[in-house]
């Protein structure tokens, strides 16, 4: 039986509705997370560039890189963007933390249901969610920690007037300790591999320093690319450009970390090292053309795989442009030698001093060999033509540099003026430079070019230096006449450059006729670009070649050209630059050997 | 704040006095001291509710940290205060005689951490982690890592690409 007290007690809980209630309603409206609350991702993905570093630091792999609509792969980003488990993600933001463009940040909204547990599964940016507006939550704090060094390890380089009397090189190179710290700085992305020409193996190789093994580093160095020593000095080092560290702070040094490797394996030990002791011959024959950065390297990857190689050089030495270009302050020539010398070692004969064309034709060659691949460069200087090129103290940088690096004695005035604005213009003018220094003792360059300072081609560093080395650098105007007076040079006429192109993209310089300059200087030198020489290729086969834009001979994705035993790489086709041709040897290599397979 | 700090600093010794807001202050002392400074502060200064404590790994050091708060509802502000003890076999003094909720706090950083609170009620049993086989996992030495690829499988339909492989099939697949 009830009691009274019974029947009466649900009514007593009358008495609280009036009051104001203990629990929170929900929604849980009132309770934002506090400003800095650790919640649900948002992700700026115009900023994001797929680098896959929050994935790899997620301990608890909660983040998984996906293709995205809209997002291509391209240089610099791979299209992927992080999608989050929240089944598996414990806000611990490390992945916010670490990220490398700063795109990623957690927002303070912490409460979602959903009946459906594969919807805690997104693409933060991408999936629209309530919270993407959201200001507050976690971001990574300023200034007060970083994961990996924003700041590169500073590179030794000689002070300007130490080096601006000498043909000394000028960069120092990483000593151990800070080899191994910059290369702390990766985050192994590798971003950067699908920028590299070669896409080498970068990060595997800075892996490598980092482990302190120094001979996979080689290897890995030497899959990809035959000249690190050379390459390691005067890359133009696009991978820099893209280095997923670069957002935030200072790329990786990966030009100077190749260099290190090469550096520190002597070259006794290569063979060894590389396994390349007991190459096996398949009794197949390749001639090359041209012992310049394309040809060495198509020469390293076919002997690799058991053929004869034979490579006919016009010069006496080997190594093209890197030897006959680039001036020695920048690439010394014992460097040069340690590369070309290892390939030498693995059985490629040189044969100097002979000169396709003229001294053996290219017929005889194809007959001769199985194939042959031509990487001869581009070698012929340009001239602005304008009045007075024809005077005889007025060069062409190109055979300059030659002489200069061939150990050859050349005219040196004492007011010089340098028509050009890329890097081979920096290279002469800061040759010149240094050799008025020792004639001297004081430099008097100026080097102009039509583009104005924002827009030279040359490499921010290489006008930098120049100037260092008290080369004055005057850009933006344009050469009319040189001044001749009884015979003798007395300076170059120039007049302002507004514009280089038309609308329609077409090389058509537009000038200011009323700003006039004149350039003091009793000898000219001309750097404008250079040309190729293809004369050996004769008129009986240029008939079967097929030609592509801007005159160049066309090749398909192995460099072989429509004359199918005729392979052809390097500045003639491709760059130029030096990693360009050692891509184009090595894929040339590769399809000369599937050629010759088929056949 | 300041002067209760001031009075603190006559009866023990403090080592580092962090004032991080206006109503959060955080004290470092010696092991030996903290259980009888947290009596203190509850008896004699008014920081009567006891909000958590939790430690930090600083396996570099072969340190735990162990970090107690305190609030003091009336004055409302926050009082942390911080130890240092040795990661190796670690052992603290119990408080759970202080606060009865401390005893499940110790409980857990038993479990987590491996840290000791001889006497404190319960400790030994396990607090989250029924069954779990392996060393304390918020020591920095538990491979998080690792233990969920070899424990946890993949929610059904994941898949990840690796950004170098994915540039290259886009980018340059025949090379
Ligand atoms: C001054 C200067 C500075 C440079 N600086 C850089 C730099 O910092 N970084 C960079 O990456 N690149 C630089 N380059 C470009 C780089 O040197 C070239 O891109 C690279 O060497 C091209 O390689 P290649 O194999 O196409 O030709 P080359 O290296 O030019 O070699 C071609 C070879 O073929 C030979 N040859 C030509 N015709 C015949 C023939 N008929 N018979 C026999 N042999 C022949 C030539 O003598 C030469 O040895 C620079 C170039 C110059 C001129
Ligand atoms: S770390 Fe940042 S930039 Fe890289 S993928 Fe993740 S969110 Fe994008
Ligand atoms: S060098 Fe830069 S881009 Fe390349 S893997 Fe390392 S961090 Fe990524």
């Amino acid at each position: 039986m009830s009691s009274i007290k019974d029947i009466l007690t649900p009514f007593t809980a009358w008495k609280n509705v009036f009051k104001e209630p203990v629990t929170v309603k929900y929604p849980l409206t009132e309770r934002p997370g506090a400003p800095r609350y650790r919640g649900f991702h948002k992700n700026d993905v115009q900023t994001c560039i797929g680098c896959g570093t929050c994935e790899s630091i997620c301990e608890n792999e909660a983040i998984d890189m996906v293709a995205v609509a809209g997002f291509e792969a391209k240089d610099g980003d791979s299209g992927l963007r992080p999608k989050v488990d929240y089944g598996r993600c414990c806000w611990c933001a490390l992945c916010v933390d670490v990220c490398t463009t700063g795109s990623l940040c957690l927002s303070n909204e912490y409460t979602w249901v959903d009946t459906d547990p594969d919807n805690f599964r997104f693409i933060p940016g991408v999936d629209e969610k309530s919270w993407d507006k959201n200001e507050l939550g976690w971001k990574k704090p300023e200034g007060d920690y970083e994961f990996y060094g924003l700041k590169r390890v500073e590179m030794g380089e000689l002070e300007p007037d130490e080096r601006n009397h000498s043909f000394i090189e000028m960069i120092k190179g990483y000593s151990k300790q800070q080899a191994e710290k910059e290369a702390d700085r990766c985050v192994e992305c590798g971003i950067c591999t699908a920028t590299c020409p070669a896409h080498m193996g970068i990060p595997e190789y800075i892996k490598a320093i980092r482990n302190n093994d120094l001979e996979e580093g080689l290897r890995i160095l030497y899959d990809t690319n035959p000249l690190p020593e050379i390459c390691g000095r005067i890359c133009t080092h696009k991978c820099e450009s893209v280095c997923s560290v670069g957002h935030r702070g200072e790329p990786l040094s990966i030009r100077w970390l190749k260099r290190y490797i090469a550096d520190q394996n002597p070259s006794e030990k290569y063979r060894a090292i590389l396994e390349t002791e007991n190459l096996q011959k398949n009794g197949k024959k390749v001639a090359i053309i041209g012992a310049g950065a394309s040809g060495l390297s198509a020469a390293h990857y076919l002997v690799k795989m058991g053929y004869e190689i034979e490579i006919f050089e016009k010069l006496s030495e080997a190594g093209g442009m890197m030897r006959y270009g680039i001036p020695e302050y920048r690439l010394p020539y014992d460097q040069i030698d340690k590369d070309i010398n290892y390939i030498l070692s693995l059985g490629v004969k040189i044969h100097y001093n002979v000169n396709v064309g003229k001294d053996i034709t290219l017929k005889k060659m194809s007959e001769d060999f199985d194939a042959v691949f031509a990487g001869t460069g581009l070698h012929l200087g340009r001239s602005t033509c304008v009045e007075g090129t024809d005077h005889k103290h007025v060069y062409q940088s190109i055979e300059l540099l030659r002489k200069i690096t061939g150990g050859e004695e050349i005219h040196v005035a004492e007011k010089i003026v340098v028509i050009g604005g890329g890097n081979v213009a920096m290279d002469i003018a800061r040759s010149l430079a240094r050799l008025q220094k020792i004639k001297y003792g004081k430099v008097q360059v100026i080097t102009t070019s039509l583009e104005t300072e924002e827009k030279m081609p040359a490499d921010r560093e290489e006008v930098i230096e120049a100037r260092e080395e008290m080369a004055t650098v005057n850009p933006g105007w344009s050469p009319q006449r040189i001044e001749i007076v009884d015979g003798k040079i007395k300076g170059l006429h120039v007049v302002q450059c507004l514009s280089l192109f038309d609308e329609t993209g077409k090389f058509n310089p537009q000038c200011n006729l009323d700003n006039k300059n004149f350039f003091e200087g009793d000898m000219i030198v001309e750097s404008i670009g250079q040309g190729m020489d293809l004369s050996y290729i004769t008129e009986d086969i240029k008939d079967h070649l097929e030609m592509g834009p801007r005159g160049r001979i066309r090749v398909n994705d192995n460099f072989q050209t429509s004359v199918p035993w005729l392979f052809m790489g390097g500045d003639t086709i491709q760059g130029p630059d030096v990693i360009h041709g050692i891509a184009n040897g090595h894929k040339a290599a590769l399809g000369i050997d599937k050629f010759l397979i088929e056949k | 704040m300041k002067k209760i700090i001031e009075n603190l600093g006559y009866k023990f010794i403090l080592y580092e006095v962090e004032y991080q807001r206006k109503n959060l202050t955080f004290v470092t002392v010696d092991k030996e001291n903290t259980v009888q400074l947290l009596a203190y502060l509850r008896d004699y200064e008014g920081f009567k509710h006891f909000v958590l404590m939790t430690a930090v790994d600083w396996i570099e050091d072969g340190l735990f940290q162990i970090t107690y708060i305190l609030n003091n509802p009336k004055k409302k502000i926050d009082l942390a205060i911080r130890t240092k003890i040795l990661r190796e076999k670690a052992k603290m003094t119990t408080a759970h005689h202080l606060w009865n909720q401390v005893a499940t706090y110790q409980r857990e950083l038993k479990e987590m951490f491996g840290i000791d609170f001889p006497g404190s009620p319960r400790v030994n049993e396990s607090f989250i982690l029924e069954g779990w086989d392996n060393i304390p996992p918020m020591r920095r030495d538990f491979d998080t890592k690792k233990y969920a690829e070899e424990t946890y499988f993949p929610r059904l339909g994941r898949g990840t690409n690796d950004p170098s492989e994915y540039m290259k099939q886009k980018l340059y697949p025949n090379e």
